[in-house]
């Protein structure tokens, strides 16, 4: 038998270990933290890493032909972190910076949940005499500083508010769900292509480690900069906007309420994409001034409302396109058809033609835009049948556009009717659809898809407003977008389109914007409007032999298409096809211009 | 009061209460710590539902037949070294060791199973009524079941865990009551071991050491001169296994040897938490207020490091807070040990207590800088799912065999 130790002393030796391991331990901290306290703790108010967020250059907007629309400009930002600020120059600061007063403690307390040694925004875009008042208080003024960094600038005399956005610092509860990448005060896309392209716009942040005393002042670099990490610049978006084009829309919309939108048949690029009257990005590329955004709202005509995708309104005499459209592609008629118009239909009540135009097939139907015969052909059609062709040609749902602001607008169909006057609804409700008038919404956006559809003989693109981005190289990398084909036969688009050229060309409703050398193929419309005067409505296609553009135009109150909405589009037009021919005609046309404009064709 | 009476007659409340307040006390620490990172914002939520999957399984294993353990001994030991060496060849390489075996979104580290796999096979061994620790031949089949996991976690490398198994070894070995002889006999080659470490001079005192030790048993001569080129060959054997280390471990067992020798690099980590615990003083710096935690000082203090932010932002009190709740927590469990109504019981909740002891011990001991940088967590106080986990079915182990220490077998 070796000595060995009983069960009990075991046990005494086991409580003795631990209580020594445990006395040894509470002796040591108490020590480290009550002895030795002073000494640690200068130690560790004596250096400290800090890491120095590095906000991404965010990336530029450049339109189809690479021509700068939206830039970065530098400017100062002054910030304060709450751990080191003294709340008693509240006052003091507030004025300098030209804040509200009570805004510095409002701020601190939104932002008290997240840690003291993130630095706030105070003020974005400082006057430089603040800045100067700034460094040279610098000593007195603990947890304040400024900041170089980079907002928004729109160089070009393009506008663009709706199509471009702007961003706004993320909110509390957008920070809830996005904290993977932001920081509060940092700017989010908040509307149009800044909020849609958001993650490639922002770029990634970079991260500058720093030696900083208790006071936070930088003593140097942590690591010489070993650790740190580089910011990375956003993605540079080439957009399909043409900015010759725009400012041409948005000068001629001249501030009244209205849309223009233009877009290639071929690809579905979106050229042009205006809404009147428009608002100052300027003014939101930092703090918004409480004044603006009051102006804004107070504004009947609503300017921040992107027109050119949101306002959906009847599309009037443009959409007996559409009727002759289906009813050819069902064979309910034939090019050769003729209907007899009177100068009215009867349906249970008179229906007004604006003329009698007596015997006449569906080219010239388009043509002198004959309500009679789109009356009678809407039976033939029948309400479900337009439907599915409505929806074919984009109306009734969203198109799927590069940015969220988007409306679907409406196409009924007999379960619409069911649902609001019961099974048997009345049946004259059709006849007002025939030309599109009564429960039938569409937007510009969508009357422009489906004029490059026809344009294109229905194969396009999901109309977008980004063609793709520009690597560090200056190197194009373009987008994918789906492919649309309304599948309907070449020679119903060649019928239609016939009769479109006519519209302009022949005995038509527009033939004021008859261009000698370029042939324009268009429809105009009136959508009639409850509340005031009807709204105008155009569109057109240009060269009739070989579409490169296609434009819708709307005017809002002002009366009919063919007076107020044809000209924006023929400018247009004329402005984009020209620049590709070749120079020596220009001069030759320039005058006859001149001579048809101010001409008033009161038929629709 | 008969239901509270009853209450503690079948459930250890403050074992329990105990543990749960060193977890909230932890919770706390994670979000301090974390609030202000990018990559770790989600660790005070994924805690606080490990948490809860935690008491579910505690529960669980509260509720189950003890009779389990003894029946479960063999197959989770043998289940246990396949996984260590299965961990070797596909697993995951998470803070430059090969620990974690992941199972589609689900991930572990086989290390923490064969803690308690070892505990059962060992006390099952041990308290065989055949097994006498007199025979040096049982103390070597003891070792061998104790040291192979040990050998194969080397290979990962995790140091922190082979302390946890030798402490394990240790405790139960001493518990069953080896006697001193034997003891010698285990402890002095890891004594010579790590003076071999600190250069030959230290080697050579320890050798000294041992040949006292040797004439004061007066054994015969062949055994003692057998366990002496043991002890010499251990001492050499120790070089090679430093090599197995990985370079970080190196660096940190060099550092612990002269922490002042490349103050910015591996001894930066030691001496930041220094800093962050003695800076704490009193009373602490207050809850999100401690500047070496919220400008992130230390690396990993969610897990290995959370003594710090614990000892930065809650101070003196908080820490002792801390130590005491662990001591009362350690003192209890030994008391259970007695209690329990077979020897084999009563050796698993040594082993438990010493696998516990052995975190407290190296993770505090690392923070105060009273032992080298050994990654090793904190239990029940530190970030992470697997390791909180373990540590509660342990707890749940010790009181079901407090629960049916007077049923009959």
């Amino acid at each position: 038998m070796s000595a060995r130790f009983s069960p009990f002393d075991r046990k005494k030796i086991f409580y003795g270990i631990i209580l020594a391991v445990v006395s040894v331990y509470i002796f040591k901290l108490f020590q480290m933290q009550i002895l030795a306290h002073a000494q640690f703790d200068a130690k560790s108010s004596d250096n400290s890493i800090k890491a120095i967020e590095q906000i991404a250059l965010r990336g530029v907007f450049y339109d189809r032909n690479l021509q700068l629309l939206v830039e970065n400009t530098p400017a100062y930002t002054v910030r304060i972190t709450p751990a080191d600020y003294d709340t008693t120059l509240n006052r003091k600061i507030e004025t300098v910076l030209d804040l509200e007063s009570g805004f510095i403690s409002n701020m601190l307390y939104k932002n008290r949940v997240y840690s003291k040694f993130i630095p706030l925004r105070a003020k974005r875009g400082s006057d430089f005499s603040a800045i100067a008042w700034i460094e040279e208080n610098k000593e007195h003024l603990p947890g304040v500083d400024y900041v170089i960094e980079m907002q928004r600038g729109y160089p070009d005399s393009v506008m663009g508010a709706h199509v471009f956005g702007y961003s706004k610092e993320i909110s509390p509860q957008q920070l809830k769900k996005e904290e993977q990448y932001y920081q509060p005060g940092d700017l989010i896309g908040s509307i149009g292509l800044e909020k849609k392209y958001e993650k490639d716009l922002r770029g990634e942040k970079g991260y500058d480690y720093i030696l900083v005393d208790s006071r936070r002042r930088e003593v140097g670099k942590y690591k010489n900069g070993l650790n740190d990490v580089p910011s990375q610049k956003g993605k540079d978006l080439v957009l399909s906007l043409d900015g010759e084009l725009q400012r041409i829309a948005e000068v001629e919309l001249n501030g009244r309420a209205g849309a223009v939108v233009a877009i290639e048949p071929a690809t579905g690029e979106v050229m042009v994409l205006a809404s009147s009257p428009q608002f100052d990005l300027n003014q939101f590329s930092y703090v918004t001034p409480r004044d603006y955004l009051r102006q804004l709202l107070n504004d009947p005509l609503k300017p921040q409302y992107n027109r050119a995708t949101m306002s959906a309104h009847p599309p009037g005499s443009t959409f007996k396109l559409l009727c002759a459209i289906a009813a050819l592609d069902l064979g309910v008629i034939t090019p050769s058809t003729t209907l007899f118009c009177g100068g009215s239909f009867n349906y249970g009540r008179s229906f007004k033609c604006h003329g009698s135009h007596g015997s006449l097939n569906v080219i010239q139907a388009i043509e002198k835009s004959c309500n009679v015969f789109f009356y009678q052909l809407i039976f033939k059609i029948g309400l479900d049948n337009l439907k599915s062709y409505a929806t074919r040609f984009g109306f009734g749902k969203k198109l799927g556009i590069d940015i969220n602001e988007e409306m679907r607008g409406l196409i009924p169909n007999s379960a619409y009717y069911e649902k609001i006057y019961g099974k048997n609804w009345p049946q004259g409700i059709l006849v007002s659809l025939g030309i599109g008038q009564g429960e039938i919404n569409v937007t510009p956006l969508q009357l422009a898809n489906y004029c490059a559809l026809i344009a294109n003989n229905g194969k396009s693109f999901v109309p977008h407003l980004v063609k793709g981005y520009l690597d560090e190289n200056k190197k194009f990398h373009s987008y994918k977008y789906k492919q649309v084909n309304v599948g309907i036969k070449q020679s119903v688009f060649d019928v239609v389109k016939e009769g479109m050229f006519l519209v302009v060309n022949g005995a038509g409703t527009a033939t004021h914007v008859r261009i000698n050398d370029i042939q324009i193929a268009g429809k105009t419309g009136t959508a009639q409007n409850p509340h005031g005067k009807d709204h105008a409505l155009f569109v057109a296609f240009a060269p009739y032999g070989n579409p490169k553009i296609a434009v819708a135009v709307l005017v809002e109150n002002v009366g009919f298409g063919a007076t107020w909405a044809a000209p924006i589009a023929k400018k247009i037009i004329e402005t984009y096809v020209r620049r590709s021919m070749p120079k020596k005609t220009e001069h030759v046309e320039k005058n006859k211009i001149e001579v048809q404009q101010g001409a008033e064709i009161f038929a629709d | 009061m008969r239901i509270n009476y009853e209450l503690n007659d079948r459930f250890d409340l403050t074992i329990f209460l105990s543990a749960s307040l060193l977890v909230i006390i932890g919770l706390f620490a994670i979000y301090s710590s974390t609030q202000n990172t990018i990559t770790q914002k989600g660790n005070f939520d994924k805690q606080l539902i490990s948490w809860g999957i935690s008491l579910f399984v505690f529960f669980f294993i509260f509720a189950l037949p003890t009779k389990l353990l003894k029946l479960t001994a063999v197959p989770a030991y043998v289940l246990s070294i396949l996984l260590l060496l299965v961990v070797l060849v596909i697993g995951r390489r998470i803070g430059g060791a090969r620990s974690w075996i992941a199972l589609g979104g689900f991930s572990f580290q086989p290390t923490e199973f064969a803690k308690l796999a070892t505990i059962l096979f060992l006390s099952h061994f041990l308290s065989r009524s055949e097994t006498d620790l007199d025979n040096l031949k049982d103390i070597f089949i003891a070792l061998a079941i104790g040291m192979t996991p040990i050998a194969l976690i080397m290979l990962e490398p995790d140091l922190g865990s082979s302390f946890v198994f030798i402490g394990v070894i240790l405790a139960l070995l001493f518990w069953k009551g080896i006697s001193l002889f034997g003891l010698a006999v285990v402890l002095s080659p890891g004594i010579v071991a790590v003076a071999s470490l600190f250069g030959p001079i230290y080697f050579a005192v320890a050798i000294g050491l041992v040949i006292v030790i040797l004439f004061y048993f007066k054994k015969d001569i062949i055994l003692s001169g057998s366990i002496l080129a043991l002890n010499i060959a251990s001492g050499f054997f120790v070089d090679n296994i430093y090599n197995i280390l990985s370079p970080h471990q190196q660096r940190r067992i060099q550092t612990f040897i002269d922490p002042n020798a490349d103050p910015l690099g591996s001894g930066y980590n030691a001496i930041q938490a220094k800093v962050a615990i003695g800076s704490g003083g009193f009373f602490g710096k207050g809850f999100l207020h401690g500047n070496q935690t919220q400008l992130q000082f230390i690396p990993e203090q969610w897990t290995d490091f959370i003594f710090c932010v614990i000892g930065e932002e809650f101070g003196f009190i908080g820490s002792i807070f801390v130590i005491i709740l662990f001591l009362i927590l350690f003192l209890r469990i030994l008391r259970l040990a007695s209690f329990a109504k077979n020897e084999f019981l009563s050796l698993v909740i040594i082993g438990i207590l010493a696998v516990f002891f052995v975190h407290f011990l190296v993770n505090i001991g690392m923070a105060i800088g009273i032992l080298p940088v050994i990654g090793i967590p904190l239990p029940f106080v530190s970030y992470g799912g697997s390791s909180l986990l373990i540590n509660m079915a342990l707890l749940g182990i010790i009181l079901n065999i407090y629960r049916s220490r007077k049923e009959s077998t």
